[in-house]
């Protein structure tokens, strides 16, 4: 539905009395969305082309029914700048959702303009379907955005530009757009106006889960190219051509495609407290990995393994994941496993160094504990898989014997890590003697970086 | 229809007038002449207007009301301008139960005097918004400034001038009571900027690791001085909120961000935040907290010991291109900095308070390898700690 209205009133300013109001509906000629996905918040840039006349032109701008923020409007010419005056906006009185532009003009006849303002009700977001070989070695990651209106208003054919960052911003562009008064009342703290237009949009939610569907592209003869580019803190997604997404409507838009990225599968355990052992997929965002050419943003991926040559599909787990850097190293949690075991037992407890104060009770010793932390790779590829501990105090040290040696690393003064990589249908055994002092014997000692 | 809320009543003869028997409101409404809303000071709007008295010698009075109208009774004051040595106001009183007061003028002549009216209007006000494009290499700002009108007051003024503290007196406007206007004031196209990516470890978490849906955004502003360089530096610039564009090279824009700035006096700078950086990667851990007795008593308790404390951070820069990240840290209590290394090199730091310490860290752009990472190192012992 068209529900942004502009009209133009042509006063001519050859005599008070004389007004003549000549109204025209200039139709849209460019639209672009500008959508962003961590704020509720699209920038709108709408071209046409207004007949203006030599003198005082008067512009009305109406958006009854969307959730245009009143405060963002502003418009610019795009030919004859230096001609063209633009010189107030006023938001009249006892009228809702309309503001009248002041427009001084030298020029008489068509002058493109534009129009930008921020609307809320429009999202997108970005989700993953991930396909695994049969040895788990490497996976197909395809990309996909999902772009949503829920505006109130139909843009057709409209340039679709997507946000990829962290926008801040101080209001929610839905409560500017509910406001009584686009800036307030003096002294008063802006209130949003009545349930009318949230009660419109839990409707229009309802209709849209009722009416929700993908529209995927069948038209073209290829899927539409996505043009990325950095700018500022930002990405910036340019989806080729235009985009028709009616209110209420969403649409599927494939982003991008990385066949045979390399993936390690990466098991972590972290601790006697859990005794689970966690599956990662991992890999990096860079050449090496077929990708590195944008950060991928956020969101859900689908992981499926392919079990056959007939590529049926068997459905591995699902994560969500955050915003990952160009040349970052990404590690996909897929849930708790059963076919990689960590069997943590301590074999051996004992306490020495005792000191006592002059009254002689306890006031400081060691304790000794040599652990064995059993690690079972039951699956037919090769596994990589950190064990993390945590040792509860900065006042420690550790002795390591064996493959424990090689794949210890200390992460901060309280944890250790060791990582290790075992071959299909393999076992290993970590073991090493922790020395924990306590009391007196924490006196100027620490296990040191 | 215009609001006509107050108004202004000549009463001719009103010596002979009977007061006790209530006030007889007689002849002539003299119009508004020049009328200015002065908005100067943001806690509440004089207004200034102009009205020809036609007087009579001897004794007159005059009449003014505000009705469903918020004026400051105290505030209001009357200024006589053509004859102030023969025009002389004698006393002013409050009718009971009414928002009115009446003047007594006493004249020496039939003049038609102007006088100037000046009150404090309540719920008519001014905003101050800024709009700013940074071009795409981030250096400079196309600024513009708004001036939001607000009128609330209940009463329109079909032609008043409307004065700020500074800048150019705007022309004659007509603003409507409940009308709200947005006026450009202010353009400076070229304005430099300053581009800071800030860490502070007492406001971001130090390991990202630990966080694992979620990206650690390094606050990113936007630095703007009010000085002749920038095409202003005039004046103090009022605060507001402020929006900030980027021009995307191709002939559109996209929406960086928003904040508030405070008053920026001439010469003085304002940071505006305008979103968060993900490509720019902290972990900081602690490596170390000894504590070392100094003295103990004779129960050999210690009673006074220090601390031996090493904190590490990685920096990384994902980004294609350099930046200069300011990282705070924060060292309670008596401390001395034992070694403090960048990269195993010596590296100097602000001090910005007794706790306070200020890094300014210069990040290389990423390369076919990676990230581009530094490593902070600052080993201190913190002195004289009480258990």
């Amino acid at each position: 539905m068209k529900r942004i209205i502009l009209l133009i009133t042509l006063m001519l300013s050859v005599s008070a009395a004389a007004k003549i109001d000549l109204v025209t509906l200039p139709e849209r000629d460019i639209t672009q969305m500008t959508i962003y996905n961590s704020a509720d918040l699209t920038l709108i840039r709408d071209g046409r082309s207004l007949t203006l006349a030599e003198g005082d032109n008067r512009l009305q701008f109406s958006w009854a029914g969307t959730l245009i923020d009143p405060t963002s409007l502003s418009m610019l010419p795009k030919a004859h700048a230096d001609k063209i005056d633009v010189a107030e906006l006023t938001y009249p009185a006892r009228v809702k959702n309309a503001g009248i532009w002041n427009i001084d003009s030298e020029i008489d006849g068509s002058v493109p303009m534009e129009i930008t303002y921020l609307t809320s009700g429009l999202s997108w977001r970005a989700f993953y379907m991930g396909t695994l070989t049969e040895d788990e070695k490497a996976m197909r990651l395809q990309g996909y955005v999902r772009v949503s209106n829920n505006s109130g208003e139909d843009y057709e054919n409209a340039q679709t530009r997507l946000i990829v960052g962290q926008v801040h911003i101080l209001d929610q562009i839905a409560e500017l757009a509910r406001r009584e008064q686009p800036y307030g009342r003096p002294g008063v703290r802006p209130q949003t106006q009545t349930m009318t237009v949230s009660n419109r949009m839990v409707r229009k939610r309802a209709v849209m889960e009722e009416a929700e569907m993908v529209v995927t592209r069948m038209s073209a003869a290829a899927p539409k190219e996505i043009k990325k580019e950095g700018l500022s803190e930002y990405f910036l997604y340019t989806i080729e051509g235009t985009e028709t997404i009616p209110n209420t409507w969403s649409k599927r838009l494939p982003s991008f495609e990385a066949a045979e990225i390399p993936v390690v599968n990466l098991y972590k355990h972290t601790g006697p407290g859990n005794r689970r052992v966690y599956r990662y997929l991992s890999f990096k965002n860079d050449d090496e990995h077929k990708l590195g050419e944008t950060p991928i943003p956020g969101g859900n991926l689908k992981v499926y393994r392919t079990i056959d040559d007939d590529s049926h599909l068997s459905y591995t787990g699902t994560s969500n994941f955050k915003y990952i850097p160009v040349g970052e190293d990404v590690e996909l949690n897929l849930g708790a496993v059963s076919d990689v075991i960590v069997e943590p037992k301590m074999m051996d407890y004992k306490s020495d160094n005792y000191r006592f104060d002059r009254k002689g009770n306890i006031s400081g010793w060691d304790e000794i504990r040599t652990v064995q932390l059993t690690v079972k790779n039951t699956r037919d590829i090769d596994v990589k898989i950190e064990l993390k501990r945590n040792l509860n105090t900065q006042y420690w040290n550790i002795k390591n014997s064996g493959v424990a040696k090689k794949a210890y690393e200390q992460v901060d003064m309280d944890t250790v890590k060791y990582t290790l990589t075992l071959e299909p249908e393999t076992e290993k055994v970590v073991e090493y003697v922790l020395t924990t002092y306590h009391g007196t014997r924490t006196e100027g000692r620490s296990k040191s970086s | 229809m215009k609001t006509r809320m107050i108004i202004l009543v000549l009463v001719i003869g009103a010596m002979f007038a009977p007061f006790a028997q209530g006030r007889t409101k007689l002849v002539a409404l003299p119009e508004r002449d020049a009328t200015i809303i002065r908005l100067d000071n943001p806690n509440a709007t004089l207004i200034e207007e102009e009205r020809v008295l036609t007087l009579q010698k001897g004794l007159n009075k005059v009449d003014f009301s505000w009705k469903a109208v918020s004026i400051d009774a105290d505030s209001i004051r009357l200024t006589v301008l053509d004859h102030p040595d023969k025009v002389k106001l004698l006393n002013v009183s409050y009718p009971p139960g009414e928002p009115a007061l009446v003047w007594e003028i006493a004249s020496d002549g039939d003049y038609a005097e102007t006088v100037r009216i000046s009150y404090l209007l309540r719920n008519i006000d001014r905003l101050v918004t800024y709009k700013a494009i940074a071009d795409k290499e981030e250096t400079q700002v196309n600024l513009k400034s708004y001036l939001v009108l607000r009128n609330f007051s209940g009463e329109d003024f079909e032609k008043a001038r409307v004065l700020l503290d500074y800048g150019e007196p705007k022309d004659e406007l007509g603003i409507d009571h409940e009308e709200t206007k947005r006026m450009l004031f202010l353009k400076s196209p070229e304005v430099p900027i300053t581009k800071i990516w800030t860490w502070d470890a007492a406001k971001l978490p130090w390991d990202p690791e630990e966080l694992e849906h979620r990206n650690i955004g390094v606050p990113v502003s936007y630095r703007i001085v009010n000085e002749d360089k920038s095409g202003l530096g005039e004046f103090a610039m009022a605060g507001g909120k402020a929006r900030l564009f980027q021009d995307d090279g191709s002939g559109s824009t996209i929406f960086l961000g928003e904040d508030n700035t405070a008053l920026i006096p001439v010469g003085q700078k304002t940071e505006l935040y305008v979103g968060d950086s993900r490509d720019i990667v902290v972990t900081q851990r602690k490596m170390k907290d000894d504590k070392i007795p100094v003295h103990k008593n004779n129960k050999d308790q210690v009673v006074l010991y220090k601390t031996n404390e090493v904190i590490t951070a990685k920096i990384e820069n994902f980004k294609d291109k350099p930046a200069t990240l300011t990282m705070i840290q924060h060292i309670g209590g008596q401390w001395e900095m034992k070694e403090c290394t960048l990269d195993g090199k010596k590296v100097k730091y602000n001090r910005k308070d007794a706790s306070t310490l200020e890094f300014e860290i210069e990040l290389e752009a990423r390369s076919d390898d990676g990230p581009a990472e530094r490593n902070l190192k600052m080993h201190y012992n913190r002195l004289n700690v009480r258990p």
